[in-house]
């Protein structure tokens, strides 16, 4: 079988492309990605920022996870394991539904989830430092309200 | 077909963003023992040497090139003499940069009442030296992921199937299917070792082709 391709289709493309990692196919030898080997793999500090931006913005909202699953039209143990489990990795479609109802960009929202490479990385470096500035209670305290709003100035298209 | 003796070329071009110029390139329609050849003496001690540098500079596992334990040469054996399988490769400098076997028998998850027949991309890998990622800077050659994709569409469409194309992506390559080529996006499949699975309709196959059309 041949192709025809013209040269400005290749450039083009290429240029795009620029080195990305292309590679398709089942991993063979290697061990799945929830396997104990997974587990045991240092988190992602952007996974933390993720973790805690969704957990405090729910709060916010005075929202249940199960209040918020249903106004994201997402499943609840979708929204438990963003929440609980830092080697979870969420469904795109989960990212966006949650972007759109937590008001964010949807891209950046994947970049901080690890499902894309984000080009500026910026941002992801940002958002952890917010994150890092929220502890886990009940209720929101001024120092948590600041790191949500933080994060949303920083996940926001602008 | 699998290991092709004397397989059809077709002209291509590459991209050299050092000196940011197009490369002529070769695109075949199979992989040979040349292929092979090239993946065992070349491919395999640049990636192993790669590795040797991640590890030593601590880089977590999960972040290492998940293909590295590919081996072409069984891969090929495997599928010897069967006529479900299309073998592509690309050759530039006179060394192999890409190579990529193709499945026809599977058929689309999207529009699933329809059950129509795909291009499936069993294997996709890029020599080492074209990875930024595992380099570290900028690759030697560009563009062997995008050629591949065209070759599935082109094959695609050949075999009947209207330019449909799917596949397991690589978990470090899902950028690159859902945003430079605009596969559709229907999660992790638990059967395919919680790889993405991206499917490429026949209308994203076209604009695909146009996107890389346009000034």
């Amino acid at each position: 079988m041949k192709i025809k391709v013209t040269e400005e289709w290749c450039v083009s493309q290429a240029r795009l492309e620029a080195g990305a990692e292309v590679g398709a196919g089942v991993i063979a030898l290697d061990p799945t990605f929830e396997s104990d080997d997974a587990k045991n793999e240092p988190i992602d500090d952007s996974r933390v920022a993720l973790q805690r931006f969704v957990e405090l913005s729910r709060r916010q909202k005075n929202l249940s996870r199960q209040q918020l699953a249903e106004q994201a039209d997402i499943d609840l143990s979708e929204l438990e394991g963003i929440e609980t489990d830092m080697h979870y990795m969420p469904e795109t479609r989960t990212l966006y539904q949650l972007a759109n109802v937590l008001g964010v960009s949807q891209k950046k929202l994947m970049g901080l989830s690890g499902l894309t490479q984000p080009k500026d990385v910026s941002y992801v470096e940002e958002a952890v430092r917010y994150a890092a500035r929220s502890e886990s209670i009940s209720r929101l305290t001024p120092e948590e309200q600041a790191a949500l709003d933080g994060l949303i100035a920083v996940l926001s298209e602008k | 077909m699998s290991i092709a003796k004397v397989p059809d070329i077709s002209p291509i071009s590459l991209y050299d963003p050092t000196a940011g110029s197009a490369v002529p390139a070769e695109l075949w329609d199979g992989i040979t023992d040349k292929n092979l050849g090239d993946w065992e003496v070349e491919w395999l001690p640049e990636l192993l040497s790669r590795l040797r540098i991640l590890h030593g500079q601590g880089v977590a596992r999960s972040k290492w090139p998940q293909s590295r334990l590919w081996d072409w040469r069984r891969k090929l054996q495997a599928i010897e003499g069967l006529l479900a399988n299309q073998c592509f490769s690309i050759v530039c400098n006179d060394m192999t940069q890409a190579m990529m076997i193709t499945d026809l028998t599977h058929r689309a998850k999207l529009d699933a009442k329809q059950a129509a027949h795909l291009v499936y991309v069993e294997y996709l890998e890029t020599a080492p030296w074209n990875r930024k990622e595992i380099i570290g800077q900028e690759p030697r050659l560009s563009g062997c992921g995008s050629i591949m994709i065209r070759a599935a569409i082109e094959l695609s469409k050949e075999e009947g199937f209207k330019g449909r194309v799917g596949l397991h992506s690589l978990p470090q390559a899902n950028n690159f299917y859902a945003n430079q080529v605009g596969m559709e996006d229907l999660g992790i499949d638990k059967d395919y070792q919680n790889l993405r699975y991206f499917e490429l309709t026949s209308e994203k196959a076209e604009a695909y082709i146009t996107k890389g059309q346009q000034p």
